[in-house]
């Protein structure tokens, strides 16, 4: 999540961006992880819209999350359109047509190629934390 | 009871055994083999959209709960990057 905040941010004048709020994967009724716990993230899976969309607005203020946002109705109807359980990642491009379509989450859940195929579009960002470390001066080259 | 039958009882038996074992390794635990089963795989669809495509549109709910809005009204002016996800 902290790498979609990064490409978000190195991106956002190029391509929108919208997050889509679907089902939980790990809510305490049903496959809940030890992660979960020592995280502190737990929920249950919500009955109704109004507990989804506070899990939502909860996971937005926790994290400062900067995407806009959109949530998944009680149908399921997003998560159904583009099979996007329990997370997914898509470009749309300007036609209306899917350009990019990463793969089954959690296993091909892959920001890395999102940044390639946005990079491939709008070129690389440089990030300092890329630089390689500065050459120790006390050592000969 | 016949020998085959036997024998083919026996060795979906152990089938069934290595893949639990197998699944509770790469899960983690027995439990978490058993919340993948139960809750995650059914679940889990590669679908069938194909880049080029059109884009399904849906209506999506907004943080407030109340209003409403369609993925195609995000779309047009640039490309529209979704990011699919929950907390948990």
């Amino acid at each position: 999540m902290g790498d979609i905040a990064k490409i978000y941010d190195d991106y956002k004048d190029h391509a929108d961006f919208l997050t889509v709020y679907v089902r939980e994967a790990h809510p305490t009724d049903e496959w809940q992880m030890k992660s979960n716990v020592k995280d502190d993230v737990c929920y249950a899976q919500p009955k109704n819209l109004k507990q989804r969309v506070d899990i939502a607005n909860d996971f937005i203020s926790r994290f400062k999350y900067p995407l806009p946002f959109g949530v998944d109705d009680m149908g399921n109807a997003a998560e159904n359109a583009y099979s996007a359980w329990p997370e997914r990642l898509y470009v749309i491009d300007e036609h209306g047509h899917i350009a990019y379509r990463g793969g089954m989450g959690p296993f091909n859940y892959n920001p890395k190629e999102l940044r390639g195929w946005l990079s491939a579009r709008y070129g690389e960002v440089k990030h300092d934390d890329a630089k390689p470390a500065a050459r120790d001066p006390a050592k000969p080259l | 009871m016949t020998l085959f039958w036997k024998w083919t009882i026996g060795v979906a038996l152990a089938l069934f055994l290595v893949a639990f074992i197998g699944l509770s390794l790469m899960a983690g635990s027995p439990k978490d083999a058993y919340g993948m089963v139960r809750y995650a795989l059914p679940h889990m669809h590669r679908g069938k959209l194909k880049v080029g495509d059109d884009a399904p549109d849906v209506r999506l709910v907004a943080l407030n709960g109340s209003d409403h809005f369609h993925i195609r009204e995000r779309t047009g002016a640039k490309p529209l990057v979704l990011v699919f996800g929950s907390f948990t």
